[in-house]
């Protein structure tokens, strides 16, 4: 997966409509495997890296429970608190959008606004895949010493 | 999936460590936790049940290196380890990129290895993953312990595939060998990814 500097402009340009209409505070654009694509919203300090593992293995799990019920998968996955609440909802069989939103809205808003974004933030994620993988500086293959990784302690001979 | 964000200039890799239960996957991550400095790592996130086993999966997000203007960032997941969590181990397998596979030294424990290696052979096939072509390593652990299989017997029941790949002994309550697994598979996902210049030395040859 390639998210190119156009790809993201275009996709933080769909979930900043998505905020506006629906009333969200933060909208998260997720890959199933945990990781996060895309991000707008109110500058906070969430853990935004952390979230995104959490949501992707959660909503893996419920998607293992719709099987376990003879589903395909349950597209919604709506968590409520007190101030804050969370809407997880697919996009296309690799990514996820959340939404955290409080009491300035309903669930019913996010809800609906949320289909539209993943139906246009689906199209957005399908072009880039199909975009070439590594271009510019990533093009050629990497020489020893910038494939090394020096985690830690130093490594022993 | 390794995803390359060219707008905020990262690419993030999905490693996980598999094994049979207790073998030390999660002991792995909390010394690299313990050991890196916060700029280099973010929290840690263990799902555990009551008696401290991974529940779901332990994770945690360390950066290393610039590659030619990008950072690297490596997402280190465990899954869990007993034979009945397999749906969940299932799950966390999804999109990844590197593996670590952390056997238990024990001579008892011989068995779980090997069953654990086949399951996450199966896991992967359902994903369409194909163990041959992925990065992965195979980590040795709890060899200050007694009653221990010799590391020739330990390579003959894991890493006999065509493609033998880098093994490490390893102590990881104590970090003994744990930075040498983690670096060495860190970059045989950046080699797996990107490839290297012809006359390279390669880890996975």
């Amino acid at each position: 997966m390639v998210i190119h500097e156009g790809d993201a402009e275009k996709i933080n340009a769909v979930l900043t409509t998505f905020l506006g209409e629906s009333g969200a505070t933060e909208a998260l654009l997720i890959d199933r495997s945990g990781q996060l694509l895309a991000m707008t919203g109110a500058n906070r300090a969430l853990d935004t890296v952390s979230i995104s593992a959490l949501a992707a293995g959660a909503f893996s799990s419920t998607g293992a429970l719709a099987q376990l019920l003879g589903e395909t998968e349950f597209t919604v996955l709506f968590h409520q608190g007190n101030k804050e609440s969370m809407h997880v909802s697919t996009v296309d069989d690799q990514a996820i959008l959340l939404a955290i939103f409080g009491e300035r809205t309903t669930v019913g808003m996010v809800r609906l606004f949320a289909k539209e974004a993943a139906t246009a933030v689906g199209q957005l994620l399908a072009e880039a895949r199909a975009k070439p993988r590594t271009i510019g500086a990533l093009s050629t293959p990497l020489t020893a010493d910038e494939s090394r990784t020096s985690f830690g302690e130093p490594r022993k001979s | 999936m390794a995803i390359i964000n060219y707008a905020q200039k990262v690419i993030n890799f999905k490693v996980v460590y598999y094994g049979p239960g207790v073998a030390g996957k999660t002991a792995n991550l909390q010394h690299i936790h313990k050991s890196l400095p916060d700029v280099s790592r973010g929290n840690m996130i263990s799902l555990a049940a009551g008696d401290d086993r991974t529940l779901f999966f332990d994770f945690l997000p360390v950066s290393a290196t610039t590659v030619r203007g990008f950072t690297a960032k490596f997402q280190l997941y465990t899954v869990p380890g007993q034979v009945y969590y397999n749906m969940t181990r299932k799950l966390v397998l999804r999109g990844v990129d590197g593996l670590v596979f952390v056997a238990d030294s024990q001579w008892d424990r011989l068995r779980e290895n090997v069953e654990s290696f086949r399951n996450l052979e199966e896991n992967l096939r359902e994903y369409n993953y194909n163990l041959d072509e992925m990065p992965y390593v195979i980590q040795y652990n709890k060899r200050d312990l007694a009653n221990i299989a010799p590391l020739p017997y330990m390579e003959f029941m894991l890493n006999r595939r065509a493609r033998q790949v880098p093994y490490f002994e390893a102590v990881a309550v104590n970090g003994d060998g744990v930075f040498d697994t983690l670096n060495t598979v860190s970059r045989m996902v950046l080699v797996g990814e990107f490839g290297q210049e012809k006359g390279e030395h390669r880890e996975t040859a």
